[in-house]
């Protein structure tokens, strides 16, 4: 992460049950901020390119598409973990992603998104 | 007299610096020296010269600042921790002059504004050392105790500006078939989608685009990162709303050994232009620059 001062941003979805990691991420260039996690968590740097790489695409879809919508969240299911990709604010320049890493057998998915969402809505102006 | 010439010497150097990475000219040299700096804890700043002129700046081993004239500053009348609210007057008066102090810490960052300022800080510096750690690049000798021409971000190890450099690396090798810095991109007119959708800086890069601008340039003139622009522009290139002239099709077929779409680089239309045959990738990156078996390393 490059703005490890920006590490205790995260503390609050550290309190989501099943958490694994948690990234900030400029989703202009794929840098990761800011992450916190467990020892034995995903690799950040990983996980937060792929991050990066879904986002990247679904815009490249939605451009295509030009439905005039936008990008809210994108929920990923593994065998054994949730992925859950949130810009955290609209039309935020540079955009600025958050990705939670969560274990699918303690996370009750929608109490996550919930949180989720609530972060993000949470950083003031 | 020693049988080893100077050449040999210097990427022995190089290598037992950076153990496991080809040697690539003397971005690996400066890589190494700036390891030295950080190990030496120094102060001050490391001149480099090449395609561009630059300085790196370093605090007690940690890169504060760096700038290129290949790459845009941060604006001088903005930038500055205090001016961000980021940390004390005091403080921040104290880290400008690179006084020692234990009071220099950051204040907790509690709104996504002053996390956007810090990263506009420290874009710029890493777009810098991207550019500076080219392999045409030449470093001088290191100048104790100058200080940044501006107010400096919050101190980056060195390790992970490296990191972050060489991710940023092997983006631009994956862009590099298509599209470069200086690689002049026009609007295509003769796209054939009816309607897209694209983002405000995208819009803002589509309207700037006149005949032959480089990505450069534009974000010479945007006041944004080279590298951040450069994949915008890819992006553009992915929709078909830009183009790049003046590149003869390439005759044969994809599946041709050596055809360049066949390598996943690019394809050619009838038209010349060149568009992306592949959606450019992160993840790749981050492997081929070895960055992704760090498990846990950085929880």
């Amino acid at each position: 992460m490059i703005l490890p001062e920006a590490d205790e941003l995260l503390a609050p979805v550290m309190a989501i049950d099943g958490f694994r990691l948690g990234c900030l991420i400029d989703g202009s260039t794929g840098m990761v901020l800011a992450s916190l996690g467990s020892q034995n968590g995903p690799a950040s740097p990983t996980a937060a390119a792929g991050a990066a790489d879904v986002i990247n695409v679904l815009n490249l879809l939605n451009g295509r598409l030009a439905t005039g919508e936008h990008l809210e969240d994108v929920m990923v299911t593994f065998s054994d973990s949730f992925f859950m990709v949130r810009p955290v604010r609209r039309d935020q320049r540079p955009p600025i992603l958050l990705l939670v890493i969560m274990d699918r057998q303690r996370t009750n998915l929608a109490m996550a998104h919930r949180s989720i969402r609530d972060f993000c809505a949470s950083f003031t102006s | 007299m020693s049988q080893v010439t100077r050449r040999t010497r210097v990427r022995r150097l190089a290598d037992s610096v950076w153990p496991g990475r080809a040697v690539d000219g003397y971005a690996n040299l400066i890589a190494a020296r700036l390891r030295k700096l950080a190990a030496a804890e120094s102060t001050g700043m490391l001149p480099v010269s090449g395609r561009g002129d630059g300085a790196i700046f370093f605090r007690r081993g940690q890169v504060v600042y760096a700038e290129s004239s290949r790459t845009p500053s941060p604006d001088k009348r903005t930038v500055g921790l205090a001016a961000l609210g980021l940390v004390p007057e005091d403080d921040a008066r104290e880290a400008a002059v690179g006084a020692p102090t234990a009071g220099a810490q950051l204040l907790p960052l509690p709104s996504l504004r002053q996390l956007t300022s810090m990263l506009a800080l420290t874009e710029p510096t890493i777009d810098a050392i991207t550019e500076l750690l080219s392999n045409e690049s030449r470093y001088a000798k290191f100048r104790q105790s100058d200080l940044p021409p501006v107010a400096q971000m919050g101190p980056i190890p060195v390790e992970m500006a490296l990191a972050e450099v060489e991710r940023r690396r092997q983006v631009l090798r994956q862009l590099a078939p298509i599209v470069a810095a200086d690689t002049p991109v026009v609007r295509d007119a003769a796209r054939e989608s009816p309607s897209f959708q694209v983002s405000a800086p995208q819009w803002a890069l589509l309207i700037r685009v006149g005949d032959g601008t480089t990505p450069r340039a534009l974000a010479m003139s945007l006041g944004q990162s080279v590298f951040g622009t450069m994949i915008e522009i890819y992006r553009l290139l992915a929709l078909g709303l830009l183009a790049v002239p003046g590149h003869p099709s390439v005759p044969g077929h994809p599946s041709v050994p050596g055809h360049p779409s066949a390598l996943g680089g690019r394809l050619d239309r009838p038209g010349g232009g060149r568009r992306p045959g592949t959606v450019m990738s992160f993840m790749r990156a981050v492997a081929d620059a070895g960055g992704g078996d760090e498990r846990g390393s950085d929880a």
